[in-house]
This record gives C-alpha cells, structure tokens and sequence, in this order.
C-alpha cells in the first residue's frame, strides 16, 4: 500500500511537572533513561519511525512544559496533533486528579475536529518507585477514570525500568493513526513492532 | 595611482557598508605558518592569484599584499587569503598586524555574496559579505584575476548573480530574488531618511535581460562571468526599499573619512573570534583548520589587546598595554570614540575585552567605596565581562542589589539589615508544622515542585552535584522563601535555573536571595500567570527581524513561524540553557550591564537567528523543524561573536530598534506600579 500523504503522526505528551513525561519519550525513543533531565522549558520533540505492516510511519512525539502556568503555549504545539497522551504520577495523588484539566486544556486548545473520538493515552508511570509501596493511585480508580470518559486506553509504566513503555507507545501510534482522516489508510488489528508481549499491565488498546 | 583610489574608497558606498560591518568578521591567525600546512591536506588549489591586496588604511605604505586561494577538499569549497611574510614596507605594520587580516579557509557555505567593484581608476576588487552579514575588507586584484575567480567559484560552488544588481554575486542563495539585494547589504529597512536615491552604489548595469537570472541554477551555467565586464551603465531602479538603503550608504560614506582613519585600528583590535570562525572551527571541522592553534590564541590575545574603551581609561591603558605604535591608534580611535562617532565606533561591534580584574575595579571605588562611574563601569563589564572572584562582588550592583553609589559601610550594614529580614520571611514557611502543611495544598504543592526541580537542575556541576549536596538545599529554600516573599508570584519553573549560578557566585543564602529578588524585579513578568512577559518580548523580537532582517521576517510570515514560541527557553531563562555554565554568567553580567540597551537579550536572539538564517530559508525549515534546529542549538553557539553581533544590531536598530519593544517590556520595570502579578486560578 503507497503512501500518499505525509505519514507523520503528531503526538502530544502532557501531564503535571515531574511526572516523567521526557523520561518516558526517552525512553520509548532512545531506549534511554537518566536521573539527570532538566525540566523542560517550552517545548520539545523527538521522532521515532514506527511500521505498519508495509508502511513505515514517523511518529513525532511532544514535550512539553508540565507547569500549568505555561499552558497559553499549547496552541502553537498542540495544532495537528493526532492523539494526546496523558501522564500522572501514581505516587502523586494531585496528578492524577489533574488528568481532567489537561484533558480539557487540550481539548480546547488543540479544538480538534472531533473532539469526542478524539484518541487519548493514559500513562499511570513510576510503578516502580519504592517497590510500589508509595503508590497512592489505584489501577482500578485509574481505570475508572479512563472508562468514564470513553474508554481511553490505559497503561501502567515505568520509564526508569523501560516497563511497558513500548506497548503504551504501540497503542499511541495506533490510536494516532486511526485519527488520521487519510481515507484509504488501513487499519491493521495487531501492530508490528518490536518488544510486543508486554501488555499485560494494560487495559489494552480496544482500537 | 592613490589619488584615484582615494576618490574611490571615499566615495564608494559599498565601501563604507563593507567598513560598517567588517572588522568584525576578521580573525586571527596567528601565523602564516599555518597557510603553508593547509595546503598539503590533500586538497587541490584550483585558483591561486598573488599580489592580492588589503588597503587597512589610506596610506600606499600600509598596503598588505598575499595571496588570494581557492582550495577544494572534498565536494567543499575554501577560501583563504594568506598576507606575504616578510614585506616590511613599514615598520609600523607587524607581522602580528598583517596576520590580523588573514582569510583561513573560509568555506564558500558561510558566504552570502560577492561584490566586484570594477573603478575606471583603479585596481578592480572585491567584497566578500559572510552569512552573519558581515564582511571582509575589500580585497584588490593588483594583478587582475577577479572574472577568473568569479568563474572558479562558479565551477565548484552555488553562484548566481543578483538579479537587482549585476555586481553582486550570491552564493548558496534560495531567496526570492527581489529580497536579494537588500539582504546581502544588511542594513535596517525602517532607517527614516529623506528620499533622492542616489546612482552612485554601481557604475556598472542592469541590462535587463541578465538579470533574469534565476536562483534555481539552471540558466547561468551557460552565460560566462565575462558577459558582466561590458561597461553598460544601471539605470536608476526604483525599488524603494533599496533607495533607501542607498540612502543609508551614502549617509555613512559621509563618515567613511573617519571609518578609514581607524579602520587600521579597530582591525588590529580584533581577535581570534571573528564572525562566524568558531562555527566553523567547531562544525565544519575541515582539515583546513587547526584547532590547537586557535584555542592557544584565543587564549593569548584578550591579553595582548585590550581595548581602552573609555576616555578616563585612556591613559593608564595606553602605558600599561600598548606601545608607542598604539598609542597612536588609540589617539584615533579616541577620536571616533566619542560624540556623534560614538556609534559610528560600535557599529563594527568592538572585540571582546579580558574581564574585569581586581585591579581594574579598585581603579572605580573612591577611598570609600562608592562607585564614582558607573557608567564607565558598566561599560567596562559590557565589552569583557567579569573575573569569576569578582563576580561576588560585582554582581550586587549589576543586579541592582546595591547601589552603585552606596559606600562599603552603607553595604555592610544593608547585608546585615537583609540577612535578618530574609530569616524573618524564612521563617514563615519554616514555622509551618506538618499538622499545618496538611491543610495548606497551596504551600504543599509548591514545595513538591520546587523539590522537583531543583534536583533536576544543574547537578552535573560538582557544586550541585551528589545526594545530599547541601547546595540543592540551598535552592531549595531560597526558592521557596521567594515564594512567600512574592506569594502572588510563586514559583515558576525556571526560576531555578536563574537562582542556580547567583548561589554559585554568591555562596552565601541571603545574599543570594536577595540578588535572585533583584532580578526577579525585572525577570518576574516572565513567569507571569497569563505569559504577558513572555509574549511582549517575543513580539519584540519579531519587530526587530522585521527591521533588521525583512527577507527572514517574510520567511517566518509564510511559514507561520511569528509567534516566535522557538526562542521562549531562549528568553524565559536568558539562554540558560544555551551556553556552558561560564558562559551564562559571563553573557548575564554583560546583559545586566544595560549599558547599549535594557534588552539587548532581545538582540541576543536577532543575532543568533541571523546567524543561521541561511539555513533556516534554505532548508526551507517548518514551525517543528525550526523549533528542534533552535532546541539543538544548545552548546553551539559562540558567545562573543555573537554579543559583538547582537551590539552591532543594537547600533544598527538605533531609534528604531529601541520603538519596535513596548514599553514595559521586561527586564523594563514594569511601566505601572499595580498588581504585578495578578491572581487567577492556578493553584501554584
């Protein structure tokens, strides 16, 4: 199958600071993790070719400042995207209950065509923080969350440990896909990537 | 012979543009040993002319004849043009001098454009324009050869010649043709002159149908570089942009006398890091270039010369540093240096000086400790920077922290006063208890992202570096006790990026609170709530491409890249994140200096666009590209060349530059004195 179009698929990372959101773009792009990331000012992105069956896509993935104070940015990045990936901290409580404000804040910025099909990620990250121990947000309250708004997919990762970071991404590129208005695209049911077999933390991806 | 020439330079508007803005793009070689070694890298020289020759001054013995090279290596092309040792015909021109001048494989990438100049009296020669949109001094074919060379370059690199001007010749160009002339002279657009263009720029011509020449490269091959040489005269063309720019030729060749007369100076003042030389050094990496040598004389040459800049330093740098031959060059460039030639002097953007020393700035307190110049002083700090042990205690006065004419007792009892009132507001997040902490979300959630942050911030410097490193405790309370101090504010992130190198200067908590207020007296608008800082100053920015670069302004138009959102780190944390440690402080002192202009990061930012502008429109760079070039840009970028670029804009802006930024636009105080930082929802 030929592509015609420009096969890039624009990605959008957000979360509050600190919960992991460069780590875990590193780490699915550069198989890297490092303690020493600086917070990220303004905006950044990194691009990771990904393959469809015979088609080779380049996923662009976007990071972005956590605070919200510097949200009035999201306009000029969020344009085009074509799935938004939402991060919190399970350690941190107040990241998770953020999850709605930056889902809405996208929303609006981004106004993407349709909004309510409009794919999102949820990443539960740091799994691995003192053995799990310090964990304050359940997978099932997390679940819950992600059912009650249209069943977005949902993975619990760990960027320091590289868990499950490639099938969160998978599902990312795969949803981003589906949310390309190419017409002729087609849709495959599985995904052909390297390190598959990992999902098992996930709720899946019920694309 | 020189009579004819005289009447050239003096009179020639090219000539006065070239001298507007070339000493800068010189560097330093510091021998000519050197020539000889770069032609044995395997590298063929397809074009080689002798008696090439440097006219530094008026005068016939000041002359530096070399030889002018084309060297091919590889599919690149290289420039060089190596002065003759051992030409003695004065004795007030040294070797040290003539090397100053040397053209070191300059690769044909980081040329704009060549302008042959053909006189009817005269040695015909040649300018050549960088990317930066600097120049080199004219360089004059004694023996002929400038149609030879013109037809080298274009047998081995991009050359097209100016569809606005047939002596212009542009390489690498992917302009829409109609910007060409303008950009190649680099001079602002918005320059308000009194109109009559002038006819004087060429004496050579536009016949129409050569100019049809397009910058796809299809069509030149065929038209030899000969059919330039035919003498026809250019009718008037009445672009008004380039009327104009005409008419701020002319307006500068009215000083063109004193250009010349310390264009001799100003260029034995350049050093090792001309325009756009690091870049090369560093990117480009040929085997032309030697990059043992350049570092030993980047390192020699601050010493040798500096630049007595100001008048009241005059004298005691001339003993100290020059010889009797520069005094001489002092004398004239003291001349220039003052009055209206003030910023005649600057628009070449003056080398870097060796920082401020110890010595030196006992020479500006009076027996009590008063600053008695402060001015002269921020001058001083604005051209070389500071000694790191001084910093301690220079940057109080920079940041305003200390008056400048407060005396050392007065200082004194202020830093104790200071150091008991920041215990006081310490205090206030300190008395908290965890009872309290848990029904207190707002101080909670302030303290974990400033935790967050300050561990994640320059910890690869030993100061920071390890756990427990009590320095990131350090950031830590100060910025959380800044939070209380300025509640409405808060914190931001990126605060800990400007605090980290004041408690490394200061290494001491109160004082390097303090400090940290000061600069967030100017600084604090950018992290406002609603980005109002932030967004004026890159709508600053904006005006000033537009001024100074209209070809790149129009490029950024097309591709929607005008919210400028790819300088924010740039601008948010002054370049923070752009340099090496040393180098932040050094380029922070010089912007705290508000010697030229309170925004001369604005500058800082044309200058840095400007330097890679080429690229950009030739790469034909989107929004994301653009964004991640600029991101990639951290560590590359060379400081000093590029503050002597972001000066020579400030002069070059002038008036207009300084209308183009909005009042209130940070680091200005804020124009009025309500709710600075206003509350709305967010909860940090």
């Amino acid at each position: 199958m030929a592509s015609r179009r420009r096969m890039l698929l624009k990605v959008i990372i957000l979360g509050d600071s600190g919960v992991g959101k460069t780590s875990l773009m590193n780490q699915y792009v550069n198989r890297k993790f490092s303690n020493q990331y600086k917070a990220t000012i303004g905006a950044d992105f990194l691009t990771k070719e990904v393959q469809f069956e015979d088609r080779l896509f380049t996923l662009q993935i976007w990071d972005t400042a956590g605070q919200e104070r510097f949200q009035s940015l999201g306009v000029a990045f969020y344009r085009g995207a074509d799935c938004c990936v939402l991060v919190y901290d399970v350690n941190v409580m107040k990241s998770f209950d953020n999850l709605n404000n930056w889902r809405e804040e996208f929303l609006i910025q981004a106004s993407p065509s349709d909004p309510e099909n409009f794919p999102f990620v949820v990443l539960g990250n740091k799994i691995d923080v003192d053995g799990g121990n310090s964990r304050v947000v359940s997978e099932k309250k997390a679940k819950a969350w992600c059912a009650s708004k249209g069943n977005i997919p949902y993975f619990e990762t760990s960027a320091k440990e590289g868990f499950n970071v490639e099938a969160a991404f998978q599902c990312i590129a795969k949803n981003a896909l589906k949310n390309e208005p190419e017409e002729e695209i087609y849709l495959p049911d599985t995904i052909d990537v390297a390190g598959g077999g990992r999902q098992q933390r996930s709720s899946g991806c019920e694309c | 012979m020189q009579e004819a020439e005289l009447h050239d330079l003096s009179d020639d508007a090219d000539y006065a543009a070239s001298q507007l803005q070339g000493s800068a793009s010189f560097f330093r070689s510091g021998s000519s040993k050197r020539s000889s070694s770069s032609e044995s890298d395997g590298a063929e020289i397809v074009y080689s002319k002798d008696n090439v020759t440097i006219h530094p001054t008026q005068y016939a013995s000041e002359r530096i004849s070399g030889r002018l090279r084309l060297i091919k290596q590889g599919s690149s092309l290289f420039m060089t043009w190596i002065p003759y040792k051992g030409q003695r015909s004065n004795p007030r021109l040294s070797e040290k001098d003539k090397s100053l001048y040397t053209i070191r494989a300059v690769p044909f990438t980081d040329v704009r454009s060549i302008r042959r100049h053909t006189p009817t009296l005269g040695w015909q020669y040649i300018i050549v324009v960088l990317s930066s949109g600097l120049a080199f001094p004219p360089l004059y074919f004694y023996n002929g050869g400038v149609r030879e060379f013109l037809a080298t370059i274009k047998q081995h690199a991009f050359l097209v010649r100016s569809a606005d001007d047939a002596n212009v010749f542009l390489v690498n160009d992917f302009q829409d043709p109609l910007q060409r002339t303008l950009s190649s002279l680099e001079l602002p657009m918005a320059v308000s002159v009194a109109n009559g263009p002038s006819t004087s720029v060429s004496d050579s011509e536009p016949p129409s149908n050569e100019n049809q020449e397009k910058a796809d490269g299809g069509n030149f091959d065929g038209r030899s570089a000969t059919s330039q040489y035919n003498g026809r005269h250019r009718p008037k063309i009445h672009d008004p942009a380039r009327d104009l720019s005409i008419q701020v030729l002319e307006k500068f060749s009215l000083v063109t006398k004193f250009a010349r007369d310390t264009t001799s100076q100003l260029f034995r003042e350049s050093h090792g890091d001309g325009f756009g030389s690091n870049d090369r050094r560093h990117h480009n990496q040929s085997p032309l270039d030697y990059p043992h040598k350049e570092s030993s004389d980047e390192q020699k040459v601050p010493d040798e010369i500096p630049v007595p800049s100001d008048p009241l330093e005059k004298t005691r740098c001339r003993k100290q540093y020059h010889g009797e031959e520069a005094v001489t060059n002092v004398g004239t460039f003291e001349l220039i240096d003052c009055k209206e030639f003030d910023k005649l002097a600057l628009v070449w953007g003056k080398p870097r000086q060796p920082p401020l020393g110890s010595e030196e700035w006992a020479t500006f307190l009076d027996s009590e400790g008063r600053i008695m110049d402060s001015k002269a002083l921020r001058k001083r700090i604005f051209y070389g920077g500071i000694e790191h042990s001084l910093r301690k205690e220079v940057w109080t006065f920079l940041l305003g922290y200390h008056a400048y004419d407060s005396t050392s007792a007065e200082r004194e009892y202020l830093v104790s006063i200071k150091k008991s009132e920041y215990e006081t507001v310490k205090q206030q997040w300190q008395s908290i208890s965890p009872e309290q902490a848990k029904k207190f979300t707002k101080f909670r959630e302030r303290k974990g992202l400033i935790e967050k942050d300050v561990v994640r911030t320059d910890r690869s410097l030993s100061f920071y570096d390890g756990d427990d490193n009590s320095n990131v405790y350090l950031l830590r309370d100060i910025l959380l006790t800044y939070s209380f101090y300025n509640f409405d504010l808060g914190y931001c992130q990126g605060m800990s990026d400007l605090l980290s190198p004041i408690l490394f200067v200061m290494e001491d908590e109160a004082e390097s609170f303090w400090c940290f207020v000061a600069l967030m007296e100017r600084l604090g608008p950018n992290f406002n709530r609603d980005q109002n800082g932030m967004h004026t100053q890159l709508f600053a920015i904006s005006k000033l491409v537009e001024l100074l670069d209209s070809p790149l302004h129009n490029y950024f138009k097309q591709n929607d890249c005008l919210n400028y959102f790819f300088c924010f780190r740039w601008v948010l944390i002054q370049f923070k994140r752009e340099f090496e440690y040393e180098k932040t402080m050094k380029l922070w002192e010089v912007l705290w200096t508000h010697y030229l202009s309170e925004h001369l990061h604005l500058y800082v930012c044309v200058a840095i666009l400007k330097r890679y502008r080429n690229k950009i429109m030739g790469e034909q760079m989107d929004f994301d590209t653009l964004l991640k070039f600029i991101n990639e840009l951290s560590g590359q970028i060379d400081l000093d060349a590029t503050l002597r670029d972001a000066e020579a804009l400030c002069i070059c802006a002038g008036e207009n530059g300084a209308a183009s930024i909005p009042p209130g636009t940070p680091p200005s105080l804020p124009i009025d004195s309500g709710l600075l930082y206003p509350q709305q929802d967010d909860v940090l």
